[in-house]
């Protein structure tokens, strides 16, 4: 070819290239927390796209091309996701992320500066829920994006978790005639599981159901991957007032989040080069604990009421009444959550009756009685 | 309408906005007092002492309300000193009321950090070690603590405590240890 004719083509090329739609440069990135697993697909620029969910695959269509850094990146370290690949085909490109096992999305949503499409995945037991929403073309406006996509919709209570407080090591409160609330706590879960299971049918899972040490963090984990809807956090109370007695149950607060820290989170939001790296300020993960809560805050109340109703009803003791707490392991349930004080085992006259296999029977039953007039109300709104 | 009738809707109109004002003022929580600055000398003209009149709030068997005591500090030259003094106070209690600590607590270390309003307050390790457990004592201790602190030093908006130096995610298993805490007067019983 001519020298000419080369240089002719080249300026055609060079002339071309600025009009060509420029592939769209999109990185991922992911990180495992407790419960649940953060799939971020990021790029510089906002994008129109589909989402197709299965068990195995979550599956991101974008109507152009994508500039993905190779065809097939393995995730190293992640409980949930083995690979993300990317096709290229004529309608555009698709990048696929592969799960290890069946998983499911518990909540997308999009976020601006820069522009980011998040997921957050859980482990599915058996089938994934039906895929989300995807919006039908990339969030315009600020405040589009920074919304979280609408929550699935809510479907029946079908698992419960019980968690009976403390166990192994961890004694719990210990009375005067040397009772110890680990082992109370058991005892009543174990009666609850079992009036549960035989008159309902729904799925218990218990965070513990031997005497075992489990960790805070890790009974939240455990009702959030097992997909559990309610979580019952059963107790045994203790005061340094000896004449204290009575019972009380608690669904968690919110109130006293730090406004300091709450600025703190936006901002790493907006400006934290890896979100993973921002998430480890311990502040900013407890609002995003919060958060996972937040949502069912007003189910959690209405669940702590219907319970300590029952209490009241079926102990006689002292209605405490329903009171609110920044307790650890209900900030991280993402489904109604409450913990039960049932009565005082520092108090000698509750102490005896702790000892009482009759009195741990009423306690079972006064929960169950809340738990079911919960779950009828609740299961009744969604028709 | 009958001027009787104008009559009786007035007054009750009247008698509603009592009970509003009523219930304002009843509700209206503590928010903190300024601690009266006493100066002492030693009767022979000589040296003059400083002290500082605070407020302190124990735990009852008669009440479920802190129940206020008064008491004097000497005035130290540095705050934080003064913070130590006071929250060493909390910590030996008062014969009369009950101080929702384990026995044998010391108090490690103290630092307030002025730009977020915050005291850290850094207890021996033997606070959560022998921590009876429940709840109720867990929340006891934290606002018994975090109460008596905000409401006596104004420039205190929250506290976040630590055991043996570090973070510690509960002191008995129930309430988050790690997140600071802000004081919630409904604990506290004024006379």
């Amino acid at each position: 070819m001519k020298k000419s004719i080369k240089a002719g083509l080249l300026c055609a090329v060079l002339l071309a290239a600025p009009l060509l739609p420029a592939p769209l440069g999109i990185s991922f990135r992911s990180f495992d927390h407790e419960g649940y697993t953060r799939v971020v697909f990021q790029s510089d620029r906002a994008f129109a796209y589909s989402v197709d969910v299965q068990e195995d695959r979550l599956q991101l269509r974008l109507n152009g091309r994508a500039d993905f850094p190779a065809p097939a990146v393995a995730v190293a370290n992640s409980l949930l996701l083995e690979k993300v690949t990317c096709e290229q085909r004529d309608e555009g490109s698709v990048l696929t992320v592969h799960f290890r096992g069946a998983a499911a999305v518990r909540k997308s949503f999009v976020l601006e500066k820069p522009f980011r499409v998040v997921f957050d995945l859980v482990r599915a037991e058996k089938q994934a829920p039906a895929p989300p929403q995807a919006p039908p073309e990339a969030a315009k406006s600020k405040a589009a994006a920074e919304e979280p996509a609408p929550a699935p919709r809510p479907r029946p209570i079908e698992t419960i978790c019980l968690d009976p407080g403390h166990g192994g090591e961890d004694f719990g409160a210990i009375g005067r005639s040397k009772l110890k609330e680990k082992d109370v706590t058991l005892k009543i879960a174990l009666k609850l599981k079992k009036l549960i299971e035989s008159r309902t049918g729904l799925r218990v899972i218990m965070t513990r159901d031997k005497d075992s040490e489990v960790s805070l963090n890790t009974r939240a984990s455990i009702a959030n991957n097992q997909l559990g809807q309610m979580f019952i956090s059963i107790h045994a109370n203790s005061s340094f007032r000896k004449s204290a007695y009575g019972s009380e149950t608690y669904f968690v607060s919110l109130q006293a989040t730090d406004p300091e820290a709450l600025e703190l989170a936006q901002k790493e939001n907006q400006n934290a080069e890896d979100p993973g790296e921002a998430i480890q300020n311990d502040e900013l993960k407890m609002i995003l604990w919060n958060m996972a809560q937040t949502e069912h805050i007003r189910e959690s109340s209405k669940l702590a009421e219907a319970i300590q109703n029952e209490l009241n009803q079926l102990l006689g003791t002292r209605d405490r009444g329903v009171k609110q707490a920044p307790f650890r392991v209900l900030m991280r349930t993402a489904m109604p959550a409450v913990l039960i004080e049932a009565v005082f085992i520092s108090n000698p006259s509750e102490e005896r009756k702790l000892q009482s296999d009759d009195f741990l029977d009423k306690i079972a039953q006064a929960i169950y009685n809340g738990v079911s007039k919960f779950i009828y109300a609740y299961n009744g709104s969604l028709k | 309408m009958k001027k009787g009738t104008r009559a009786w809707l007035a007054a009750g109109a009247a008698a509603l906005v009592l009970a509003a004002a009523l219930f304002l003022l009843l509700r209206r929580r503590p928010q903190g007092f300024v601690p009266e600055l006493l100066s002492r000398d030693d009767g022979r003209g000589g040296a003059v002492a400083e002290f500082i009149k605070v407020k302190l709030f124990f735990l009852s068997e008669t009440s479920r309300y802190l129940q206020p005591v008064y008491r004097e500090i000497e005035m130290p030259e540095a705050r934080e000193e003064l913070y130590r003094r006071f929250v060493s106070l909390l910590l030996v209690g008062d014969g009369a009321h009950i101080a929702p600590v384990p026995a044998g607590v010391q108090l490690r270390s103290l630092h307030y950090l002025a730009g977020r309003q915050m005291l850290l307050l850094d207890f021996s390790e033997s606070l959560a070690g022998a921590f009876p457990g429940g709840t109720a004592a867990e929340l006891e201790f934290i606002y018994y603590m975090v109460d008596n602190v905000c409401y006596n030093f104004r420039e205190i908006k929250k506290v976040k405590f630590l055991i043996g130096g570090n973070e510690s995610k509960s002191l008995a298993g129930h309430i988050d240890l790690e997140r600071p805490f802000f004081p919630d007067f409904t604990w506290i019983q004024e006379p």
